[in-house]
């Protein structure tokens, strides 16, 4: 638009990235759509482990693709160009949407993102290679969104800490082994550490760096 | 006060590096920036009897501000002039008829929805080569006849208005 020819230049080369034919079109009304699911996704880290199913699921077009609804608007509502999004799986359809719609950045490297869509779990990197945020940042993190099989029919698990009266419970199915340890890991870094959501299909749960996770 | 130019609009052509087909799009898009909406209604009705082709939308029409930023003295240092409203629209036209799927966008001064959308509409039908002609000479050609014109006038009336200074007699 009205930028100066580098930045021009560098806007054309990134749209190039876009696939124009499989582009899906992003909220019905981007205004109040990505409102309403930035609420949603607030509510979810301020009661972890709780489900929440977003209402505007089906305005939302994915496409034909594979990626959840409420994925889609997660990182529609929280992504923009301050923010490198890193997709642990190549997914055109996926990519062409966040650049078009969002702005946002494709990061080259785990390391690098401040987003992560983790399409499969069971392949997905250590939680140590994602950004953690330093003392005197720690919101420069990574934030998790992870796809799980159900959140109702997996391993139980016990969660408690902030946001949380006395204990609630979650059975994510589809973590890989060994998840919920490294989490355990990461909190003697507290205040860095990572955000998780566990999303499957228009439901979604949020796992704050705060929230104590115990296998049941 | 620095004399600004503004990079909303460059020449057509002048960036070498651009492919003939981009430097075309390019120079229509400046031009469908500048179209009126009830020429573009006209125009477009015009040019397509059968009536507008089916289209899908990307990024339905939304309006928000652009910085306009210009350089000193016209080729100086970048700084920002101020912000601008701007309404943008990108659709998708429908693969039917032997017409492949055509992305068209439009970037308008204003806040007219429907401008925007007809704009985009005739971006899409200038890439397809069963439209290329008609929308063409409908849409472009007689409204980039019609802004030079106003340009030409307003340039007239700029120009009657100059008071030049000269001194006849220097008292010594």
């Amino acid at each position: 638009m009205n930028l100066p020819d580098q930045t021009t230049h560098a806007s054309t080369e990134g749209a190039d990235s876009v696939r124009w034919d499989t582009l899906i079109p992003g909220f019905r009304d981007p205004v109040h759509d990505s409102q309403a699911t930035f609420r949603l996704l607030l509510d979810a880290l301020s009661r972890p482990a709780r489900l929440f199913r977003l209402q505007l699921a089906h305005t939302l077009d994915t496409g034909g693709s594979a990626t959840p609804v409420a994925a889609l608007a997660a990182l529609y509502a929280l992504c923009d160009f301050a923010t490198p999004v890193w997709l642990a799986a190549p997914n055109q359809t996926l990519a062409s949407a966040l650049r078009f719609h969002t702005g946002a950045p494709l990061a080259e490297s785990a390391a690098d993102a401040a987003f992560v869509w983790i399409d499969d779990a069971s392949c997905m990197p250590q939680l140590a290679d994602f950004a953690l945020g330093d003392a005197e940042s720690p919101e420069f993190s990574a934030t998790l969104l992870i796809r799980v099989a159900s959140l109702t029919d997996g391993p139980r698990l016990r969660c408690s800490g902030p946001g949380i009266e006395t204990t609630q419970h979650l059975a994510p199915l589809g973590l890989p082994p060994g998840f919920w340890s490294a989490r355990a890991e990461l909190a003697g870094l507290f205040p860095c550490g990572i955000d998780l959501f566990l999303i499957c299909g228009d439901t979604l749960a949020g796992v704050p760096r705060t929230t104590r996770v115990e296998e049941a | 006060m620095p004399s600004s130019s503004s990079s909303s609009s460059p020449p057509p052509g002048k960036p070498s590096h651009l492919p003939e087909q981009a430097a075309a799009r390019r120079a229509w898009l400046a031009i469908l920036a500048r179209v009126p909406r009830a020429t573009l209604e006209q125009a477009l009705a015009a040019a397509l009897p059968g009536g507008l082709p089916q289209y899908d939308w990307l990024r339905a029409p939304e309006t928000g501000l652009a910085m306009v930023r210009g350089r000193v003295g016209g080729s100086g240092d970048a700084f920002n002039l101020g912000e601008a409203t701007v309404t943008r629209a990108t659709l998708r036209l429908r693969a039917t008829d032997g017409i492949a799927l055509t992305v068209g966008i439009a970037c308008l001064l204003g806040r007219d929805k429907r401008r925007a959308e007809l704009a985009a509409l005739s971006d899409a039908l200038l890439q397809v080569p069963q439209h290329h002609q008609a929308v063409y000479a409908q849409v472009i050609e007689t409204s980039a006849t019609h802004i030079e014109l106003e340009r030409e006038t307003q340039r007239r009336a700029a120009a009657a208005t100059r008071v030049e200074f000269f001194t006849m007699v220097r008292g010594d």
